[in-house]
């Protein structure tokens, strides 16, 4: 079983950054499936779940460093 | 109840004379050790004014004159303490910066006593096997990774590809990258050597059997650790992410993490070796030594 190839892993971070851009712009998951199913296609699964995994620390933390502790009933809703 | 208040007003007239009682006596010490200082400083000034004063006038111009007169204080005196200090500060300066290296080369020597790094034996893509002893007489910077990896592993490995480029066209400095995989039940030597090449023909990829990968991770404490395996049967290694930095003499020197970027990696290599050249290198004044030699 060999690894993604320089051109696989490249392929797949772009086509995870083109839905993350979407996500980004404000758009709900529903408008960013195109580029979902996308990402999915070029990315191996593992990968995928490591990056949406990866996105949800990102956005966490970028939210504790610009406003602190958000109390769990904001982060809920 | 009037038992306790009236205690209580008791403590609170005692406390009353207490105080006044001690600024009283603070005035008292006041007043009493205030002349005393002005005596002292009033004793000082006369004392001069009338050593002066008191001294015939005789006496005086002689003990004026004799000042004058006997001053060793000549162009060539000064020149001559001049010389003797620098020289004596060159010394002070050359003892000081022996001593620095003999502090250094001890905490060397203990630092080779850390468990970080150590022998191992790996196998690389032609199958040819390596030992740790391989690689005495050069730098070493080594990453442990592994090919599936999805992001920090390529990063890091394009991170090291960089660190030796410069190290080489801007330092002149050769350093010998290596790849670990924390991976062997995928990583075969062929797989760990084409995943290398992608980033650069310098990056030496080695891997070996279970043991021979636990065995180099013990030594450089490298946690490694196979996630849950997903339909695929993919899987994620997780593992520490670090890159160390190994001196010629095989000893472990440094290490970097993620936080540190390329330029801080080659500053870093660039000062240890600047300090392993500059131990490697005899003194060339001879001195006295001041202090026992250290136990080698």
């Amino acid at each position: 079983m060999s690894f993604p190839s320089k051109e696989d892993r490249i392929r797949c971070w772009s086509h995870r950054d083109e839905y993350w851009k979407c996500l980004d712009d404000g758009k709900t998951e529903v408008e960013c499936k195109k580029f979902r199913e996308q990402y999915e296609k070029f990315c191996p699964a593992l990968w995928v779940k490591h990056f949406d995994r990866k996105r949800e620390y990102l956005k966490f933390k970028e939210q504790l460093e610009q406003g602190g502790y958000v109390p769990e009933e904001q982060n809920a809703t | 109840m009037t038992l306790f208040s009236r205690s209580l007003s008791s403590l609170k007239y005692s406390n009353q004379a207490f105080k006044t009682a001690i600024t009283f006596r603070y005035l008292q010490n006041f007043e009493q050790r205030n002349p005393q200082v002005r005596t002292i400083n009033i004793f000082t000034s006369l004392h001069k004014s009338s050593e002066v004063q008191s001294l015939p006038d005789k006496e005086k111009t002689q003990k004026k004159g004799s000042i004058l007169k006997k001053s060793f204080i000549t162009w060539k005196s000064v020149l001559v303490t001049g010389v003797g200090c620098t020289a004596l500060l060159m010394y002070m300066y050359y003892l000081q910066e022996r001593k620095e290296k003999e502090t250094e080369r001890e905490r060397r020597r203990q630092l080779g006593k850390a468990a970080i790094g150590g022998k191992f034996e790996l196998v690389d893509c032609n199958g040819k096997t390596w030992k740790s002893e391989d690689f005495f007489g050069q730098w070493v910077l080594i990453y442990f990774g592994f090919t599936h990896c999805p992001d920090i592993c390529p990063d890091e490995l394009e991170k090291l590809t960089q660190i030796v480029n410069t190290l080489e066209t801007q330092y002149n400095t050769k350093v010998q990258p290596i790849f670990i995989s924390v991976d062997p039940d995928r990583d075969t030597p062929e797989i760990v050597g084409k995943y290398v090449k992608e980033f650069s023909d310098k990056i030496l990829g080695l891997t070996g059997n279970k043991e021979q990968v636990a065995k180099v991770c013990k030594a450089y404490r490298v946690y490694y650790s196979n996630g849950p395996k997903d339909q695929d049967s993919d899987y994620i290694v997780d593992h520490t992410i670090i890159i160390y930095l190994v001196d010629p003499d095989g000893m472990f020197v440094d290490y970097y993490g993620l936080t540190h970027n390329a330029e801080q990696v080659v500053n870093s290599v660039n000062i240890n070796k600047y300090k392993y050249d500059n131990l490697k290198k005899d003194n060339w004044i001879p001195s006295v030594s001041l202090k026992s030699p250290l136990p080698t």
